[in-house]
């Protein structure tokens, strides 16, 4: 142990405060001098998008508890959505049909996902792990035949919060309560990489887009927004700014930014190229937390889904609110616009899920 | 002693990490702000959410006329 001390005799720890201190200095004072303009200001001349016509389509009803996690498939057509009751249902949105229905042996079901290939889906909450239901035995499967053929892939040591297939049905990333992320081998079980720098529990993840390729962002009750290098484990940027526990991160469709909501009632957004915050998005008249965030897929749009249940919808570029869709009877806890960017999908502690297109 | 020690390593992390975000290359708010603009506008035609379909028929979640929803 004094080894390790002695091998680098001008690392004390004072030496380490020090350059800590001068680091941050310096990082503050580069932000500022590159912040040379404000997104709303530089958005001024552009036009107003006119009144949205986006109406409510489909109300999708089954879930005996809240509603507090769904994802689409590739098929822009099925939707996995887990609940607080323990169950996981896969949906066709067309017709509103439950095609199955699975009992997990835990009860919130936090997060859920639909593998890229739309054959698989995982799934976890309040177990501490994250388990893979294979969908593909034909037409009509019964729920008793995907209960049969699911594979516990990792464990974390407290609750699992959110998971997604980054590209591949081999792997999936996990974050937990434990305030880590864990990326997985599905096949093996084996945790291929874990990631260490959040204080506090991570309540959401998003990779990047495809072309950029092995980064992804998480949020977490510590305020923080983390970007990771999925293959070195490291975190290769952090920004701050929330006041409250952030519920949702997701990257921008062009890749450079990431949005945020979080409980102290705003969204933002940070640029990772200027390496700040560039937007926040609030109004006086909101005051609950946010759960889920979304980007249209130009960008220009994101919408919100708030504790109010309400889903706010916000102009990205000149930072106003440009519509709001009610008809949630409590919580909306998650939104995702559907891959092809027609329809959105909101779910809610009413215990349904609905369809706006 | 052992405290110490897992302080040291402790802002050795901290400390590492600051270098590692220090080395990251930036550019300014405006070259950013500029990008994310023109991403956006040339994708804005294909953003349904936004524009709209271009007839009620192109919407995949249209109401069917002939059938009712319960």
């Amino acid at each position: 142990m004094a080894g390790e001390v002695t091998r680098t005799p001008d690392e004390n720890l004072e030496s380490l405060i020090k350059e800590a201190d001068t680091l941050k200095a310096r990082l503050e004072d580069e932000r500022l001098k590159l912040n040379d303009v404000t997104l709303s200001h530089v958005a001024e001349r552009l036009d107003m998008i006119s009144l949205l016509n986006v109406k409510p389509r489909r109300v999708l009803r089954g879930h005996q508890a809240k509603v507090l996690c769904s994802d689409w498939c590739a098929d822009k057509r099925h939707i996995v959505s887990s609940s607080q009751d323990g169950k996981m249902i896969i949906w066709d949105a067309f017709t509103t049909n439950k095609e199955h229905a699975v009992t997990m042996p835990t009860t919130w079901v936090m997060a859920c996902a639909y593998a890229p290939s739309g054959n698989l889906v995982a799934c976890g909450g309040l177990d501490n792990k994250v388990t893979v239901y294979s969908l593909t035995s034909g037409e009509n499967v019964s729920s008793q035949n995907v209960s049969s053929q699911k594979k516990t892939v990792g464990t974390h040591t407290s609750y699992m919060s959110c998971c997604t297939f980054p590209n591949s049905d081999q792997q999936i990333l996990t974050g937990s309560g434990d305030s880590t992320c864990a990326l997985w081998d599905v096949e093996s079980g084996q945790m291929l990489q874990n990631f260490h720098g959040h204080t506090g529990d991570v309540m959401a993840l998003d990779l990047a887009p495809s072309e950029i390729g092995n980064t992804f962002v998480s949020g977490s009750c510590d305020k923080m927004v983390l970007i990771w290098d999925m293959r070195t484990g490291h975190c290769v940027q952090s920004f701050e700014g929330h006041q409250s526990d952030i519920n949702s991160v997701k990257f921008h469709p062009s890749g450079d930014a990431v949005a945020t909501g979080s409980d102290d009632s705003t969204c933002r957004l940070f640029d990772l190229r200027a390496d700040k915050e560039v937007a926040v998005y609030t109004k006086e008249s909101i005051i609950f937390g946010v759960n889920s965030v979304d980007f249209s897929v130009s960008g220009r749009l994101l919408f919100a889904g708030y504790n109010d249940y309400t889903v706010n919808v916000w102009d990205t570029l000149k930072c106003t609110r440009v519509s709001l869709l009610i008809g949630h009877e409590n919580r909306v806890s998650c939104l995702q616009v559907s891959p092809d960017g027609t329809a959105l999908s909101t779910g809610s502690w009413d215990c349904t899920l609905r369809i706006w297109a | 002693m052992d405290m110490m020690i897992s302080n040291l390593q402790q802002q050795r992390q901290v400390t590492e990490q600051l270098r590692r975000e220090a080395a990251i290359k930036r550019i300014s708010v405006s070259q950013a702000v500029a990008d994310i603009m023109k991403f956006i506008s040339d994708h804005e035609q294909e953003d349904c959410l936004v524009v709209g379909f271009s007839s009620e028929k192109a919407n995949p979640f249209r109401e069917k006329s002939s059938c009712i929803l319960l």
